[in-house]
């Protein structure tokens, strides 16, 4: 039974985070967003011309996202490169962003997402949205809201908020049920979802509501990162 | 797929209605064809509506991996190429999507029980490959290769060297988790899309689901509310007891 967390924290408190933008100092925005031992930095260039042109639409703009895990974030090396699963996760950050940019104000147009993990211990997609989508506030893209993404779950019987490596590999008794989801908050809709596991009806429900709140924490945790990085630009 | 379609469709979907008349939880028929290729262990040719499928099972001889030494290993793929359709998208991407959430279903169901697999601990271990195909796209690729994957799964039967017989591999059918589709179009949830459908949808979410719930995927640009989530959901677990069926007809004991 699973009856206290590894890391003795609450069943709905997230692990300690960090947020902070402008850490590539090349692109239009960036950013980099720490949980746990989780880290992802996003990096955003554009609007710029459509590269391959007939990805070019007439009436809107478009995203081209990439997630990379980097060889030494996982314990075993990672293969250089995106592998099927890099591909995988970066179409479903791009169907979110798509939502969170406000695209038909760029027709014609193509903005350049590219983030890296730098260190892997469960919840990267979520980190990801998160990082790509302070990156693109950043670069001052007009969006809908930002994202906040969290990984919520079941473990045994718990309700579970942002898991670790080692809860995700829980295996006793109905094992670990992990529920990446995404949120755009000030309109209360769904960006991300995905599941792996065993849950029932109502179990789910209870979930994305727990993933709702830790999303909310992570959502002001971004607003007070950008706020810094504006303030701190108007001093210089 | 031209414009006035695409405008067609979607003012369509706001009333509830569908270019193929079907009501708005209402699936394509669906056909199975058992053992349609000689080389393969098991396979299935699944046809929905209009989209077709197959897929088949190999039983090969592996090392494994060096983090679970004594299971076998399950490998699903999907190969999705310009033969199967004339409609724009990101082909590749979207295969690749399809083969993962296929392989989650299963993998996350514990449908096979990858640890009787087992013919040397550290040493060699079997490795279930199941390859989908499409033929035709016409939507719905979840859906028809998740039925095309239990399917060919359900009726291996592979033979190992040194031993006599065929053998069939060790699942649970309690644990399959079938899976269901539905589009959001206009504001209006649809089950089982066409590829017209898919075209001008703005999201979709694909639900597997056993007696619990096994996996979610959420596709397309556009969200789904909380309350859409669990009405989908409960849709789901209304008409898997007839995919059920269908899966499972003809089917030996």
């Amino acid at each position: 039974m699973y009856e206290e967390r590894f890391d003795k924290r609450a069943f709905n408190e997230l692990r300690p985070m960090e947020a902070e933008t402008g850490v590539v100092p090349n692109a239009k925005g960036s950013a980099r967003f720490r949980i746990g031992n989780t880290e992802a930095i996003a990096a955003v260039y554009g609007p710029e011309e459509v590269k391959p042109r007939h990805i070019e639409k007439v009436d809107r703009g478009v995203i081209v996202c990439k997630y990379d895990m980097l060889p030494f974030s996982v314990p075993d090396r990672a293969k250089p490169g995106m592998d099927r699963r890099d591909i995988e996760i970066s179409q479903v950050i791009t169907n979110a962003l798509n939502r969170a940019i406000i695209l038909e104000d760029m027709p014609r147009a193509m903005i350049n997402v590219r983030v890296y993990i730098t260190q892997a211990d469960a919840g990267t997609r979520c980190a990801s949205l998160t990082a790509a989508s302070m990156a693109c506030a950043d670069a001052g893209l007009p969006m809908r809201d930002l994202v906040a993404a969290v990984a919520a779950g079941k473990i045994g019987d718990h309700v579970c908020l942002d898991l670790s490596k080692e809860e995700e590999d829980f295996h006793e008794g109905e094992g670990a049920t992990d529920v990446p989801i995404a949120f755009l908050p000030s309109k209360n809709e769904i960006l991300l979802l995905q599941l792996d596991g065993r849950v029932s009806r109502d179990e789910l429900k209870k979930v994305i509501e727990v993933g709702k709140e830790g999303a909310m924490k992570i959502y002001e945790l971004e607003k007070e990162a950008l706020k810094r990085r504006f303030s701190n630009e108007s001093k210089s | 797929m031209t414009l006035k379609n695409y405008d067609y469709i979607r003012s369509l979907a706001q009333k509830g209605l569908r270019l193929d008349q079907r009501e708005a939880f209402e699936g394509r028929r669906m056909a199975i064809k058992d053992n349609v290729i000689n080389h393969s262990d098991g396979s299935a040719y699944v046809e929905l509506g209009n989209t077709k499928v197959i897929a088949g099972v190999k039983v090969l001889n592996g090392t494994p991996f060096p983090d679970r030494p004594a299971d076998g290993a399950l490998i699903v793929n999907f190969e999705l190429s310009e033969l199967t359709s004339n409609y724009p998208g990101d082909r590749i991407n979207s295969s690749i999507e399809v083969g993962r959430v296929t392989d989650r279903g299963i993998r996350e169901s514990n449908l096979i029980d990858l640890s009787k697999l087992c013919v040397e601990e550290g040493k060699t271990v079997l490795f279930v490959y199941v390859d989908i195909v499409c033929i035709n796209n016409e939507g719905n690729l979840f859906d028809a290769g998740n039925i095309a994957a239990l399917r060919a799964i359900l009726n291996t039967r592979y033979s190992i060297e040194g031993k006599e017989g065929k053998f069939s591999l060790p699942i649970d059918r309690t644990k399959l988790a079938i899976s269901h589709t539905f589009t959001k179009i206009n504001g209006t949830i649809f089950f089982d899309p066409s590829a017209e459908e898919e075209n001008v949808e703005d999201t979709k979410l694909s639900i597997g689901i056993s007696d619990k719930i096994n996996s979610l995927q959420k596709g397309g640009d556009g969200f789904f509310t909380a309350e859409e989530v669990d009405k989908c959901i409960e849709k789901a677990i209304e008409l898997r007891e007839e995919r059920f069926k269908i899966l499972m007809d003809g089917i030996s004991d």
